[in-house]
């Protein structure tokens, strides 16, 4: 630095609060970022020559139908999610129902099955040809219409509910509670009038999880023949109307920035503070009411993995037996194990630079830069999949049509989780260790490379780990980018249950589930800690 | 609402008789055959070490723990017992909590007026809140207010349902010096003046000493000694209370012939408290270190070997020669405006305030079980 630059170096330094970060640091931070929300911008930037007849057109016609299915489905889903939730969280946190540790888990594990592979499960089960009909006759239950829809989506997605309400509720203490008793009030009036109001927030954050994921469903709502925002891009992709479909993914996008703030917005003016230390208590007794909620608590799991995990069991069984486990099935696992790992390296190695410069360097750019590095995460797959179609078609010719697109688009789908973990891991790690680094001579570079990388090391490998499986269940994007003849684990589910071979999708789908169960106990840790 | 204020009007408030409680999964009991009454009117602190008992036997009185055996009566209605049990939202009781526990989603009236009903309701809002001073702050919510105001808030709503004793659990903890100075003064005030009975639980000596008509010092699960919170200074009973209110020096000796004084090797102490020792009789007395001044006529000889500026006094450790050639270390306080310095000979005497015979020190088994028992005086 030399001082003919200090005005200019002066502002630079107080812009970042003093701490300005190595150039190289900020250069491969920026670069990361730029990576992740370079499609979704590009969607939106493409959308702008779709051409004034078009959005006319579209707006006319197909957005209004579209927001009402999208929107009706996301908030019967979140209610139903929501109800399921709180009251499973509530009975596992604060009654003395029998095996309550063990409800945690059993209750939690829904998140282990893609949703698209419960849709698959339930037409095996009450569709025109299912399980319900052939013993019944006929099937009291439709799969194919809005409830049947609104049904496997909650079912899959309120273990979010669960989870969150769940951590808030251990972590919060009985202090409101209690204090609400010796106001007078019974255990059934302190629940309707303390519990749950303080649990607001954690319902909000839990029903934002579920309506984000509603809006990104591609998989339930094309295999039980829905249309939503997703289905109707994908479609539109699919007769090559690609302006189209991006016109229609910049409203899906709005729709998805709206929930968010107004979620963020309800947050800010409901900030709860509960810092009382848990304690022992004596648990709500549910008496009579303890079959009731065992019953409710069965019927929940029963729905939710023991009728699909069987489901899959028995054609897995079936599938076995004429011999699917052949090479071409490896190679399936194969190119899946692939694609995956090497996004999960590739997240490991891009997540340290982001979280480390916005939890050294604090400044409205590395604000910003985190930022953008979630663009992916909140969007629907098929939007991430159109922007890297076009991103991949005019500026990596080289990348576009080989597998290596399928690994750019995993990385900024789910690069986020690998942040959320590697900067758990570094918010452990104090910045005096940094600078007593510093102290003993390693550059800015050397101290993340020997200090830091190491220290965060769990955390880093925990969220590739977190990364390898979000890739392995992901559908709509491998869908729309794999190379012709290149099928994953995931596809293969999707085709052969589109063409009712179940006996050929189980085993795959098996195989997902199974490794999907792997991360939830260090998913289930870190609500409790949250 | 089962207990009211007037349901008996001779009875003590709250009486504990032979109460035990032990949590699952522990062997010690928390709680060990505790029997207690606490009379209307007045301001009870239970003070001891964590794991004591005390925050057990607050939840116990609140209802939000069941005891093991014994019973539990507020106002002459038992509340807990053999066969009988009210619901906490029964028992008429106000909860003061150490973090407040102010229901974070609703405003300062809201709080007070919970659970409150029909036209009574604004009326007695404005009533407490008058009470404890904040009478514009009926708006605001929980997070706007300073920690002394939370602490207000909650001290009004556990007033607003008028119950029978208001409990308090470590409030002063989650406040800095200053203002916990101030507030126990305020809560004194407001609680006399609208004659409430009410129990602390505190961990702080000091705390205890100035809020409180009456202590209980309690020690696993036992009442270690009571009584006012003189009694509770001046003339602890056992060891244990002698070190945990205020530090103290322990001193070892015999009853002097005249029954009032003790023979030491500081020589004769006067004494006002022995218990009715016979002459002769070892024993261990405590000597608070406000009992030994600094005083150039004084008997006692020794040299300063540490000194702690505190403002309020300096505290300073002092070798005394005793015989034989033996040494030991007493605490003196020294008024502020003195110099002292390490190693300077000095001279003081002892006061007969401050100093009790203890009843359980090991100067001998033999005395110690003659001790009269430690007999709750007003």
């Amino acid at each position: 630095m030399t001082r003919t630059t200090r005005p200019i170096a002066g502002l630079w330094a107080r812009a970042w609060r003093g701490q300005p970060p190595d150039r190289w640091l900020l250069l491969v931070a920026s670069l990361v970022a730029v990576v992740m929300a370079a499609p979704v911008v590009y969607v939106v930037w493409r959308s702008a020559f779709a051409g004034a007849e078009r959005w006319a057109r579209l707006l006319d016609d197909r957005i209004p139908g579209l927001l009402w299915s999208t929107l009706s489905l996301a908030t019967v889903v979140t209610a139903v999610a929501l109800a399921i939730g709180v009251a499973a969280a509530w009975l596992v946190a604060r009654t003395d129902l029998p095996g309550r540790r063990m409800w945690r888990w059993l209750l939690a594990l829904p998140l282990a099955v893609p949703p698209y592979v419960g849709a698959m499960t339930y037409v095996v089960v009450f569709g025109p040809r299912g399980w319900v009909r052939e013993w019944l006759g006929a099937s009291p239950v439709d799969v194919y219409t809005f409830g049947g829809v609104a049904f496997v989506l909650a079912a899959f997605t309120y273990p979010y509910v669960f989870l969150v309400a769940g951590a808030a509720l251990s972590r919060s203490g009985r202090a409101h509670e209690e204090a609400a008793r010796t106001l007078g009030l019974g255990p059934l009036a302190v629940l309707a009038r303390v519990t749950l109001p303080l649990l607001r927030p954690a319902m909000g954050a839990g029903g934002l999880l579920v309506a984000l994921y509603v809006l990104s469903d591609f998989g339930v709502v094309a295999l039980l023949r829905y249309t939503t925002f997703t289905s109707a891009i994908y479609y539109q992709m699919g007769g090559f109307d690609t302006l189209s479909a991006t016109v229609l993914s910049t409203v899906l996008i709005a729709l998805t920035l709206i929930i968010l703030a107004a979620e963020a917005a309800g947050r800010r003016r409901a900030r709860y503070h509960t810092t009382s230390a848990p304690r022992p208590f004596e648990p709500v007794e549910l008496g009579r009411w303890r079959s009731v909620a065992l019953g409710f608590l069965g019927v929940v799991f029963g729905l939710s993995v023991l009728l699909p995990v069987s489901v899959l069991v028995y054609w897995s069984g079936v599938g076995l037996a004429e011999g699917v486990l052949d090479a071409r099935f490896l190679g399936f696992a194969l190119n899946t194990g692939m694609v995956a790992g090497a996004a999960a390296l590739a997240c490991m190695a891009a997540a340290l630079p982001v979280v480390y410069l916005r939890s050294r360097h604090p400044s409205a750019a590395s604000v910003a830069l985190e930022r953008l590095a979630y663009a992916g995460y909140a969007l629907p797959g098929v939007i991430v999949a159109l922007g890297l179609i076009f991103f991949g078609v005019r500026y990596l010719p080289w990348v576009y049509g080989g597998a290596g697109m399928l690994v750019i688009a995993y990385v900024v789908r789910f690069l986020p989780q690998a942040m959320q973990s590697a900067g758990a891991s570094l918010a452990q790690v104090s910045p005096r260790v940094d600078e007593a680094a510093r102290m003993a001579g390693l550059a800015p570079l050397a101290v993340i490379a020997r200090v830091i990388a190491p220290l965060t090391a769990p955390g880093v490998l925990a969220g590739g780990a977190l990364v390898f499986v979000s890739a392995i269940k992901e559908l709509p994007a491998t869908l729309l980018l794999r190379p012709s003849g290149f099928d994953t684990l995931a596809i293969r589910v999707w085709v052969e249950a589109s063409e009712s071979l179940y006996h050929l999708a189980a085993p795959a789908a098996l195989v997902i589930v199974a490794f999907s169960v792997l991360p939830l106990k260090w998913m289930l840790d870190r609500y409790e800690e949250a | 609402m089962a207990v009211r204020p007037s349901e008996r009007p001779s009875a003590p408030a709250i009486e504990l008789a032979g109460v035990s409680k032990t949590y699952p999964g522990t062997s010690a009991p928390a709680v060990d055959d505790l029997t207690l009454a606490i009379e209307p009117g007045t301001i009870t602190t239970l003070l001891g070490p964590s794991g004591c008992g005390k925050t057990t036997t607050l939840r116990l009185i609140a209802g939000f723990e069941r005891p093991d055996a014994g019973s539990i009566e507020l106002a002459g209605v038992t509340v807990a017992g053999p066969g009988a049990w009210v619901a906490p939202e029964r028992r008429g009781i106000g909860m003061v909590f150490q973090e407040h526990a102010l229901f974070p989603h609703l405003d300062v009236s809201r709080n007070v007026g919970f659970n409150l009903r029909g036209r009574e309701r604004d009326r007695r809002v404005a009533e407490v809140l008058d009470v404890v001073g904040l009478s514009g702050f009926a708006r605001r919510m929980p997070h706007e207010l300073s920690g002394g105001q939370q602490q207000r808030v909650a001290l009004a709503r556990a007033l607003a349902h008028e119950p029978v004793v208001v409990l308090f659990d470590e409030p002063f903890s989650s406040l800095d010096a200053d203002l916990r100075v101030h507030m126990r003064a305020e809560m004194r005030r407001i609680l006399t003046g609208t004659g409430t009975t009410a129990v602390f639980v505190s961990h702080d000596q000091s705390d205890a000493l100035a809020i409180s008509d009456r202590i209980v010092v309690m020690r696993e699960g036992r009442i270690e000694q009571q009584g006012s919170p003189r009694e509770i200074y001046q003339f602890p009973h056992t060891r244990f209370v002698a070190d945990f209110v205020g530090r103290t020096n322990l001193l070892t000796g015999r009853i002097g012939a005249d029954a009032s004084s003790i023979d030491t090797d500081l020589g004769a102490i006067a004494c006002r408290h022995t218990h009715d020792l016979p002459p002769g009789t070892p024993v261990v007395v405590s000597v608070r270190a406000d009992s030994l001044e600094l005083d150039a006529e004084g008997p006692v000889r020794g040299r300063i070997k540490e000194t702690t500026y505190t403002g309020r006094s300096i505290d300073a450790v002092v070798e005394v020669e005793l015989a034989e050639g033996r040494t030991a270390d007493l605490m003196v306080h020294a008024h502020p405006e003195q110099v002292v310095e390490c190693g300077d000979e000095v001279r003081f005497r002892v006061l007969p305030d401050f100093v009790a015979v203890i009843a359980d020190g090991d100067a001998s088994a033999a005395a110690c079980r003659a001790c009269p028992p430690a007999e709750p005086t007003r």
